[in-house]
């Protein structure tokens, strides 16, 4: 419903000339990054995301429509490292080449993040990724933002020079909001050190890498493949050797699966937002953070 | 071994209940020539579930199992008809144009309401892995009312009856339908359906004798499905359906042995198995002929089982190098994995690194990567010219083979011309 209302305003604000040049119109991949392009941009910019919230952008099936609002959008902004691989198809449809891959207004927002679990195109997929281009989950930690809005930040300074300075203010206004809420979340989250996590999808390593979490495995190695009978029983063995009591799961994920592996070693299923809008009131990026560490935090005082 | 029938045991009764009332359904909807009802029924199901969802029922509760249940009933009804109506397109076309209509409305739909899709997802690929007592709890009830209910009515339940007795077999069939299809998947329920079935149709006469074969040969091989799944760690649908494939293929071999003359179908078997592989060891001589840089199905599986066969046609140079970047490729492999480990670990044990010391893993994990791909490179490129060297001679050789496994009789070609006849 985000999307849908950031969709009329994107339109609106394309019906009316006047309104339509004052306003840079942005579209992003995920919601995530349509949220840190709204803290950058402030009410300079006009942010809508392809992919619904709820579902899984790696799948995603892109729609006619989604040409139409790249060749209105004066910005694009993705994720990168293979994540959202089906807008370079929709990208060469649009046919602008100030928004595609090399032109001045194409963002790709993994630029210059610190990559994890990163193999080279040649390794195929052992740990739950197809992607050999490291991990793509890097929004998760709440320090890559400073880089993510800073690849933001320069292209939108780039396309809109005139209000350059007032992006730099909202950025720094952003990261500070932000880094006061990151030292609160590092306290909240030392109450699960030691604690040994399982996940469904291994979309958490930035996470549990800034908050220091130990993710011990995941249900599921191949993306779309089941997990097989051996590998399940092997992750429910060394969750009952380590008394794991949380199993993190995405609403978008089978929740049968994950409830049969949590009720065999007697854990919980925590069901975590990993992208803005996936839970309700996860409306932004920092309220994204906030309902999933409160989730995480009253599923380990639950003893 | 404790911890495979710990984990398989419930997913082993859930089969042994699935086949037991979907081998019955099988004989009849292959009696009836209507194969893929039950993917029509179980898509109208899904569809009726998805209205439940977009008017904001939740998933599990009373008023969205209402909502698929009357779609199926609906669609019984729909199915019923089906046969007279088709006269002059097959019924089969009708049921085929009832499923893709049907998934596609749901398709549209869920495009109005994102959170359904994966709710969707879910009605169709149960996986009979996560299932169990739950499930059987809901299941052995339904289909035992179902199982008897058609045993009452056995006389009318032959497919020839009225449109009362039609609808009745399709709503009932389509209750079932919908819940196995939850637990196991639409593949799954599918293999269940059909293929106990065929092969006790194929061995039996009475419906009673073709439903015992279908109950043990359906039991024996979803035991086997699973045994092989922990085994071999492979996804239990996909294997348990694989396992199915194979014994439909093994009774169709056994078919001629048990029904037709013995000596002569045994006679047909070995000439025809001897015809196969003249023609697979044909090609690959051809193969290697033209295009020996390309993929040789043949010699690339002999070389993976038994990988000392390439000393056969490698010179020691050749096997040198090939072992020598083997082992390397193995050790960048080994060094990108233990930085990976020690980064993993790093995430909650010690002083946490710092973001230049990840980078710097990162760099080294991705060169070790590229490194990797060089060797294997390598491995490739010696292997294809050592086959190019040899491609005649090895040819030559396949070819040979392929006439001496041929059944032809090459002395008394010339004598008599009967004797040619190839079976």
């Amino acid at each position: 419903m985000v999307l849908r209302s950031g969709l009329i305003v994107a339109l609106l604000a394309l019906a009316s000339p006047g309104f339509a040049q004052d306003r840079v119109l942005v579209v992003t991949t995920t919601t995530d990054l349509r949220s840190l392009t709204e803290a950058v941009g402030g009410d300079r910019v006009v942010a809508a995301s392809l992919v619904p919230p709820t579902m899984d952008a790696e799948e995603y099936q892109p729609k006619p429509q989604d040409v139409l609002r790249l060749k209105q959008a004066r910005l694009l902004v993705r994720v990168g490292l293979d994540y959202d691989l089906w807008v370079d198809r929709l990208l060469a449809q649009a046919g602008k080449p100030a928004i595609s891959r090399g032109g001045p207004a194409y963002v790709d927002a993994s630029f210059a993040i610190t990559v994890l679990e990163l193999r080279g195109m040649s390794v195929g997929p052992g740990d739950g990724h197809a992607h050999g281009s490291g991990n793509p989950h890097y929004w998760l930690d709440p320090k890559n933002a400073e880089t993510i809005t800073a690849n933001i930040l320069e292209a939108l300074a780039r396309i809109d020079p005139a209000n350059a300075a007032q992006y730099e203010a909202n950025r720094q206004a952003f990261l500070a909001r932000l880094n006061s809420k990151l030292a609160e979340w590092e306290i909240k989250l030392s109450a699960l050190k030691n604690m040994p996590i399982v996940g469904y999808h291994n979309s958490w390593p930035y996470f549990a890498r800034r908050f220091r979490l130990d993710f011990i495995d995941f249900i599921e190695i191949k993306p779309g493949v089941p997990p097989s009978p051996s590998h399940l029983a092997g992750i429910v063995r060394s969750m009952r050797e380590r008394g794991t009591r949380i199993v993190v799961r995405e609403p978008h994920e089978p929740e049968r699966d994950v409830a049969f592996v949590a009720n065999k070693a007697g854990a919980k299923v925590v069901t975590l937002a990993a992208s803005v809008g996936a839970l309700p009131e996860t409306d932004d990026y920092i309220s994204l953070f906030e309902v999933n560490i409160e989730a995480l935090t009253s599923a380990a005082a639950r003893r | 071994m404790n911890d495979a029938l710990q984990f398989l045991w419930p997913s082993f009764l859930v089969a042994v209940v699935l086949v037991g009332i979907h081998a019955y359904f099988g004989i009849q909807v292959l009696a009836r020539k209507v194969i893929f009802v039950d993917l029509a029924l179980a898509q109208i199901a899904a569809l009726g579930a998805t209205v439940a969802f977009m008017l904001g029922h939740p998933a599990q509760s009373i008023a969205t199992y209402g909502y698929s249940l009357t779609f199926t009933l609906l669609a019984a009804v729909l199915l019923a008809f089906t046969r007279a109506w088709a006269t002059r397109v097959p019924q089969e076309a009708l049921i085929g144009v009832i499923y893709v209509v049907a998934a596609a409305m749901a398709i549209l739909l869920i495009d109005r309401a994102p959170q359904g899709a994966e709710h969707l997802k879910q009605i169709l690929t149960g996986n009979i892995l996560t299932s169990g007592l739950n499930e059987l709890a809901v299941i052995v009830p339904l289909y035992a009312a179902v199982g008897l209910l058609h045993w009452l009515l056995r006389r009318h339940m032959t497919g020839v009856g009225s449109l009362v007795w039609e609808f009745l077999f399709y709503a009932t069939f389509g209750i079932v339908v919908t819940s196995s299809v939850a637990i196991a998947g639409v593949l799954l329920v599918f293999s269940f359906l059909i293929i106990p079935a065929a092969i006790g149709v194929m061995f039996g006469e009475l419906l009673s004798r073709q439903l015992a074969i279908g109950w043990i040969v359906g039991t024996f091989v979803s035991a086997a499905g699973l045994a092989a799944s922990f085994a071999f760690d492979l996804p239990t649908g996909a294997a348990m359906v694989c396992a199915f494939g194979v014994s439909l293929a093994l009774a169709g071999m056994l078919y001629p042995f048990l029904r037709d003359n013995r000596r002569w179908a045994m006679r047909s078997a070995i000439s025809t198995a001897r015809w196969i592989g003249a023609a697979i060891l044909a090609g690959s001589a051809l193969q290697l002929a033209a295009a020996p840089r390309a993929d040789q199905p043949l010699i690339d599986m002999a070389e993976y089982a038994i990988p000392s066969l390439r000393a056969l046609y490698f010179t020691r140079a050749e096997a040198t190098t090939f072992a020598d970047a083997s082992e390397h490729a193995e050790r960048y492999r080994r060094e990108a994995e233990q930085l990976n480990e020690m980064e993993r670990r790093n995430r909650t044990q010690g002083q946490a690194l710092d973001d230049f010391s990840v980078a710097r893993i990162s760099s080294f994990m991705k060169s070790y990567g590229e490194m990797r791909k060089g060797e294997q490179f390598v491995m490739g490129e010696v292997r294809a010219r050592a086959r190019e060297r040899v491609r005649w001679g090895a040819s030559f050789g396949l070819l040979a083979l392929s006439v001496l496994v041929a059944p032809v009789r090459w002395r008394r070609h010339q004598s008599t011309d009967k004797t040619n006849k190839q079976c």
